[in-house]
């Protein structure tokens, strides 16, 4: 069968509306920044949104290999909390990084070297000319590597306008893009569910948000949003371990030489590693953050209901639940029962949190899931809210903790037992991930989306004001 | 070596010994090919069952090159989106297949070949000219917004809450977001502009910035809407509309914001009901399902029974089924009738086609129970035909099963065995009339009055067809709709009245002169002087009775006059049996109250009167007809 040629008749594009333009996405996140080309279904490339500086040479590295310990090393993240682009500078280096040298933009080979122009003999004053040609050219496409590509970048629903303009001017004057788009991403993450109209909740890295999606719009009075993300999250974990007796000390794993296997609830056996210069705060707060991630990734579990964790007799059942044993990269290791639905109660129920020492990881009760849905779903119209309920999507990586599904489910079920409730979430963990991401995918590779890109001309014409007219 | 020898050899049984060897040899050599060597010992050792060899291939399967075609070959295309709208400034590039040199390529690539306009260039121009437009660009659609000019909008469309800018507002609001009212009231935030109108002085940190003003998605709905609908009228004046421009401008003109915030106060609460007052509902909801189920089931079996129940009455002696013969007999009459009443429930058609064919020739006798109902006989259905002569003979309970003769108990059998007599309102809700019996073939209504005349005498005739020519009626309805038929059978009864009460009169009269003729011979006998009194009182009586009479008969005139006047309006078509009875009873019980004022020929002393005279002629005339 599969050798059988499809009739010259039939083209792909016509079956799924695709027309593929070779257009670049990009995602920017406070955690990961995804980039990749429109039409594929993964980013080709997910790099931290950190970087390392070198304070010394003032330099900048980038990607997940530049982040080892290293004198005068000082990890930054370009985007700030609220997953908004803060240093432009950065910004435009590690976008270059990602998209330049990492993504590679296919560049038209010169002509020297496609072996196209290789004559059998060729003269040799000929041959002197054509290389310089040849370098002429390519130097001019090097200044302008994506004038190929088009490209659409995504952006959080509350993003200011003056960072949508600095965006275009971005890509516009540094690369050549022959047209830009900037798109919400939970209209893309919507839009990878497959879905026009959805309410999106979106639990990512450094923020949770519920927005609602009307017909691919943003509805701007739903957007709610909260720091009860990924980031805040760890933090719960860290009041966890300090609550804990013994206390859990965090070790990195780039501190841990040696290791000895312990008894669990057992003091670390491990010799740790001496650097011979400083390692930075920063530096040593990012890799933390990793052994957390691992243990919210392979611990921490959402109580699935039905009722709240606090409610009677929960936690006593909790309790019974096989536990998770953790082992720490010194070592050390022991196992987790209700705790580990105790710390990710905080997302549900504010009374559940742990109390925070930080002004950032307090949380009031307008800041739990349950707490945004309903204030999102307050603050639009009646009508369509019905509709909004029977499409819930879920996105961001942190929505992949076990159980948060069904939790979700019995909380909305609770709060509005008379609508029909369905909630969308991927099955595969990556789309989960990059769920805006794949959103942009689709959107960029459709036909009938090439209409909307604001083309170069567009913006030389109108200026960077234009963003805010085009992009809504 | 044959697998006897080793048989032989390992010292087995062999089941056939008793062959004889040489004929076996030659019957199994025969068929087998000539192997030499090994291949003829291995295939010995098959001995009776030749061992299955595989004969030994060593090439490929044929290629299939029926199907061949050459490599497809793909470039990468330059195109432009006509939908953008700005001339093909934006120029992307996609991978397309790569078509045969010139206009035969063209047709193949579908869609965007016939996008282009197929003016077929040669290959060598191909570079020069324009890129090809997306096929996606047609599905580029648009909203259409009312569109106005400064004058239209101060002659349309001035409304006190709204400017001229907020309206421009919305309506830009609305072609952008395609009239999506959920996203529109989202974007909605218009600032009014400050009264001074610059806002290039430069002192903006103490300029009042007015706040925006709410506006409820009602609001902006109703505002477009008004606009949509006043220009949709300007521009094409309601009466040209064509049906759906009207449908859509009466929607939009009728749009009602109170109405939307009151379903949507509803749906809000709807939407906050608890779990129990959910499960409730649902639970009734279901309810009602089942119970619209069963009913339709209990409505058949319950029509069977009462077809069961219909027994054959009789009015004879029942002693004549107390002996056990008789009793046979009964059993016998029973099943059959039962036979029959099953065969006609399953096909109901079969008791009403005979029946209906049967020649009615009786004359509408107009029954004064069901005058009324004689009104709007036009719309008798079939169906209705089957009962028609029960109805008639038992007007006051048609739902009475009673069944009166064997006769009709055939016919009876088709009735529908349950029916709620309907109360006056709920006849005229769903138009039910009722109707006299009808001959056969096309009657007509004038006909009818036409019977009335033919019963009277010559001079009789002539008498009426004065007295209506003095009311201005033609002696023939123009139109004669059921309810001006009844209309003027009333008068026509009040007027024979009057010519009858006339012909008395005259008679007396002509007694009266007779005996006063005798008196003034007896008196002039006997020498006495006539009484004058006398004389005089005898005439007051029959004075008086002939303005009442008088009365009468104009009273229905005027009657007649306006059921004329009403039914063309009430009933366009005459044969609308609905309207018919409606426009007809309007006047009848208007006649009582709006009186005054509808007729120039009768004084108001006369009006006041003429309502209970009315009464009493149409009573009067009733009972007349019920003693026919």
């Amino acid at each position: 069968m599969a050798q059988q040629p499809l009739p010259s008749s039939v083209q792909p594009t016509d079956i799924y509306g695709g027309d593929e333009v070779s257009a670049i996405v990009l995602d920017p996140g406070y955690i990961n920044t995804r980039a990749g080309f429109a039409g594929e279904e993964m980013p080709k490339q997910v790099l931290p949104s950190f970087y390392g500086h070198i304070t010394s040479s003032q330099r900048d590295l980038f990607g997940d290999q530049a982040i080892i310990p290293r004198a005068d090393l000082e990890i930054r993240n370009y985007m700030n909390r609220d997953s908004v682009v803060e240093d432009w500078d950065a910004a435009t280096k590690i976008w270059e990084y990602a998209l330049i040298k990492r993504l590679g933009v296919p560049r038209p080979t010169p002509a020297s070297k496609n072996g196209l122009n290789n004559k059998p003999k060729p003269a040799a004053d000929g041959d002197v000319e054509m290389a310089d040609e040849a370098d002429l050219e390519e130097t001019e496409n090097y200044e302008k590597p994506m004038q190929e590509n088009p490209l659409l970048m995504t952006e959080a629903a509350w993003n200011s306008p003056k960072a949508r303009e600095k965006a275009i001017e971005v890509f516009m004057e540094n690369w050549a893009c022959p047209a830009f788009w900037l798109s919400k991403t939970p209209v893309l993450a919507a839009f990878a569910a497959g879905k026009a109209t959805a309410l999106v909740l979106d639990v990512g890295g450094a923020n949770t948000s519920v927005t609602a999606i009307f017909d691919g719009m943003v509805l701007k009075r739903s957007i709610q949003r909260s720091h009860v993300g990924g980031v805040w999250l760890s933090s719960q974990i860290r009041s966890l371990f300090e609550a804990s007796e013994p206390k859990v000390e965090v070790v990195p794993t780039f501190m841990v030489e040696n290791k000895k296997p312990v008894e669990a609830g057992q003091p670390a056996d491990a010799r740790l590693r001496t650097f011979d210069f400083q390692i930075s705060p920063s530096f040593r707060a990012y890799e933390e953050e990793r052994v957390l991630t691992e243990f919210k990734e392979s611990v921490v579990e959402v109580w699935r209901g039905p009722g709240r964790y606090l409610t009677q007799g929960n936690e006593d059942y909790a309790k019974s639940l096989p536990g998770r044993v953790f082992e720490m990269p010194d070592g050390s290791n022991q196992m987790w029962r209700e705790q580990r639905f105790k710390v990710a109660e905080g997302m549900w129920d504010d009374n559940a949190a742990f109390p925070s020492a930080t002004e950032e990881g307090k949380i009031t009760k307008g800041q739990t899931i349950p707490g945004l849905i309903k204030a999102a779903l307050d603050a639009i119209d009646v009508d369509i809210r019905p509709a909004l309920l029977g499409n819930v999507v879920v996105t961001g990586s942190t929505s992949l903790l076990p159980g948060f599904n069904d939790r979700l489910n019995h909380e909305l079920t609770a709060m509005f037992p008379s609508v029909k409730i369905k909630i969308h979430a991927a099955g595969l963990s990556s789309e989960r991930r990059f769920g805006a991401w794949i959103g942009g995918s689709i959107l960029g590779s459709l036909g009938t989306f090439h209409q909307m890109w604001i083309s170069r001309k567009e913006y030389e014409e109108n200026g960077p004001g234009i963003v805010e007219k085009r992009c809504k | 070596m044959t697998s006897r020898d080793v048989h032989d050899v390992l010292n087995l049984p062999s089941d056939h010994s008793g062959a004889p060897r040489p004929s076996k040899k030659q019957k199994t050599s025969a068929p087998r090919p000539n192997l030499k060597g090994l291949a003829r010992e291995v295939q010995n050792l098959g001995g009776d069952n030749p061992i299955a060899i595989v004969p030994e291939v060593n090439f490929f399967k044929k290629r299939r090159f029926a199907s061949r075609k050459p490599v497809a070959k793909w470039e990468l295309k330059a195109f432009t989106n006509s939908a953008r709208g700005d001339d093909g400034a934006l120029v992307l590039r996609h991978w397309k297949r790569k078509t045969d040199d010139g206009a035969p390529g063209e047709g193949a690539q579908d869609g965007e070949g016939q996008q282009q306009g197929g003016d077929g260039t040669p290959a060598s121009e191909k570079k020069e000219e324009k890129p090809e437009d997306s096929a996606f660009a047609k599905f580029n659609v648009q909203v259409v917004v009312p569109q106005y000019n400064e004058d239209q909008y101060h002659s349309n469309l001035q409304n006190n809450d709204w400017t001229k800018e907020e309206t421009d507002y919305l309506l830009d609001l609305a072609k952008n977001f395609d009239l999506r009212w959920t996203i529109i009231w989202d974007r909605y935030e218009f600032t009014p502009k400050p009264p001074g109108g610059d806002a290039a002085n430069g002192d903006t940190s103490t300029a009042v910035v007015p706040a925006p003003k709410q506006r409820s998605m009602e609001d902006l709905k109703a505002r477009y809407y008004e606009v949509a609908a006043k220009m949709m009228a300007v521009q094409k004046p309601a009466q040209y509309m064509t049906r759906p421009e009207f449908e859509l401008y009466e929607m939009m003109q009728n749009f009602d914001p109170e109405q939307e915030r009151k379903r949507k106060q509803f749906a809000l609460n709807t939407m906050s009901r608890s779990k129990d007052e959910a499960r409730e509902e649902e639970s009734l909801l279901l309810e009602v399902k089942r119970i619209l189920a069963r009913t339709e089931r209990f409505n058949e079996e319950r029509r069977e029974l009462y077809n069961r129940l219909d027994y054959p009455a009789t009015d004879s002696d029942i002693n004549s089924f107390k002996s056990s013969a008789g009793l046979q007999n009964l059993l016998q009459t029973l099943m059959t009738t039962d036979k029959n009443k099953k065969r006609r429930s399953i096909m109901p058609g079969e008791g009403v086609s005979p029946n209906s064919a049967v020649p009615n020739s009786a004359v509408s006798e107009t029954n004064p129970a069901n005058r009324r109902e004689s009104i709007a006989a036009s719309a008798a259905s079939n169906n209705n035909n089957a009962h028609r002569d029960s109805d008639a003979r038992t007007p006051a309970t048609p739902a009475d099963p009673t069944p009166t003769s064997g006769a009709n108990n055939k016919k009876k059998g088709a009735q529908p065995p349950e029916r709620r007599k309907l109360t006056q309102q709920e006849e005229q809700v769903y138009g039910v009339s009722y109707h006299d019996r009808l001959g056969s073939g096309p009657t007509f209504r004038y006909e009818k009055i036409n019977k009335l005349y033919s019963h009277k005498s010559g001079q009789q005739q002539l008498r009426i067809t004065n007295a209506l020519s003095e009311l201005d009626l033609p002696p023939r309805l123009v139109m004669p709709t059921a309810a001006v038929t009844a209309q003027f059978e009333v008068l026509w009864g009040a007027v024979t009245a009057l010519v009858d009460l006339r012909k008395i009169s005259d008679r007396l009269d002509g007694e009266i002169k007779i005996e006063e003729a005798k008196k003034a011979e007896r008196d002039r006998a006997k020498g006495i002087v006539p009484e004058k009194e006398k004389e005089k009182e005898v005439n007051g009586e029959k004075g008086k009775a002939g303005e009442e009479g008088g009365e009468k008969a104009k009273a229905s005139a005027e009657e007649v006059d306006k059921s004329v006047t009403a039914a063309p309006e009430g009933n366009k078509d005459g044969a609308d049996g609905e309207k018919a009875e409606i426009g007809g009873e309007q006047p009848k019980e208007d006649g009582e109250k709006k009186r005054p004022g509808s007729s120039g020929s009768l004084t108001a002393a006369g009006h006041k009167r003429s309502a209970s005279v009315l009464s009493a002629a149409s009573d009067k005339s009733a009972k007349r007809h019920k003693k026919q």
